[in-house]
């Protein structure tokens, strides 16, 4: 390279230094502790109409999207990349979707739009299998053509097949707006293996949507 | 992607694509100076936007040429307006002589591009951007298709307009025919 381009390079090295330390910079060896230790749900829990469980998983590929005979639709993620292509997937399948994932301690700006009538309500239940995946499960009819289902997830994106350290679902009519990314506060108190605590805590419980939380 | 968090991403992520950034810089400004501004706010514009960019959505150059696009045509808008350019790099202050004289090579290198775009200028500006990535930066239809968010069908219909359109002004029949009307 000439010595522009390297002078230019320390130049915005330089620049990535001075940055704003956002939370979830450092790698963080996080314990493996089972997602559904701590579970909040938001919004009148009446229809039950999307589940999430975790299943032992991890191997190709990252996810899937099973239509059933019921007319209802599994999702199974078992690696937190490609959201796009997981997007396009539940496209196909007649859900709209707006997948974000996003490095440990971030996440999306709320609102992300106007949540779903009835408090965007469903009900959620969280298993204690062991593997990094989710599955949950959208009856027919629960996302409508103008209504469409936001996923946030954010995990360690260097280990993709690792447990999200927290999940967001919830369902938004008309207009998405675009993920703005902010950090999320973090939990006071040690985590329990003595490292720096990823887990965090979301959902303000006015927002209708699940939020499931790893720390 | 984490280019903004991970000084040794970002460094692999430079050292792949400086020199095509470069190249698109100097396509569309003929100014040494103003180049080496552009390419330094390029860079910056994506490590500001690093968590827009999605691998299945499109290939990385794509994404960076769209970062591209838009830092260039917002200079076009700015220009008008100040003549001065405020960044966080300045990259003209980063050339010697050498890089100076270097610059001025690339710049001399694409003269006929500019004048290629130049003469795309009256296209709409949807044909325009199309014809532009792909006859200029010779990215592939569906590369051009990502980086300017529309899908492949749409940048084929596009390309193929902004060829005809082209054709038509460039091919003796047409001015043959302007003249006899």
């Amino acid at each position: 390279m000439s010595n522009f381009q390297e002078r230019l390079l320390s130049a915005l090295k330089d620049d990535i230094a001075s940055r704003p330390v956002v939370t979830g910079t450092a790698p963080v060896r996080r314990s493996r502790r089972l997602l559904g230790t701590a579970v909040a749900v938001t919004g009148a829990a009446a229809a039950a109409t999307v589940a999430i469980t975790v299943f032992a998983g991890g191997s190709t590929p990252a996810f899937a999207v099973d239509e059933r005979p019921d007319g209802s639709i599994e999702v199974r993620i078992s690696e937190f990349r490609d959201p796009s292509e997981l997007e396009a997937k539940l496209e196909s399948a007649g859900v709209n979707a707006e997948v974000d994932y996003l490095p440990v301690g971030q996440t999306c700006k709320s609102p992300r739009g106007k949540g779903s009538a009835g408090g965007g309500r469903f009900e959620a239940s969280v298993g204690r299998q062991s593997g990094g995946g989710i599955v949950f499960k959208i009856e027919k009819g629960r996302v409508r053509a103008d209504q469409t289902l936001v996923l946030t997830v954010s995990s360690d994106q260097d280990r993709p097949a690792e447990p999200p350290t927290s999940l967001h679902l919830q369902i938004v009519e008309g207009d998405v707006s675009p993920c703005e990314v902010v950090s999320m506060p973090m939990p006071s108190g040690p985590a329990p293996t003595g490292h720096q605590p990823s887990g965090v805590e979301t959902g303000n419980g006015e927002e209708p949507g699940l939020s499931v939380n790893n720390g | 992607m984490r280019l903004n968090e991970d000084p040794a991403a970002f460094e692999a992520f430079y050292r792949r694509h400086i020199d095509a950034v470069m190249r698109f810089v100097v396509r569309r400004v003929s100014d040494p100076h103003l180049a080496a501004d552009l390419t330094a706010d390029i860079f910056l514009a994506a490590l500001d936007s690093a968590h827009t960019y999605r691998p299945g959505r499109g290939t990385e150059i794509a994404w960076l040429y769209g970062v591209a696009r838009n830092v260039v045509s917002a200079q076009h808008r700015r220009s008008v307006r100040e003549a001065e350019v405020t960044s966080r790099v300045a990259g003209r202050r980063l050339m010697d002589d050498d890089d100076l004289g270097e610059m001025v090579e690339r710049i001399d290198a694409e003269r006929q591009m500019r004048r290629a775009l130049e003469a795309m200028r009256d296209l709409p500006e949807g044909e325009r951007a199309v014809l532009e990535l792909v006859a200029i930066d010779q990215l592939t239809v569906s590369e051009a298709a990502a980086v300017l968010e529309i899908r492949q069908v749409t940048a084929r219909v596009r390309l193929h307009r902004a060829r005809r359109a082209l054709q038509q002004v460039a091919s003796p029949s047409a001015a043959y025919m302007e003249g006899q009307a």
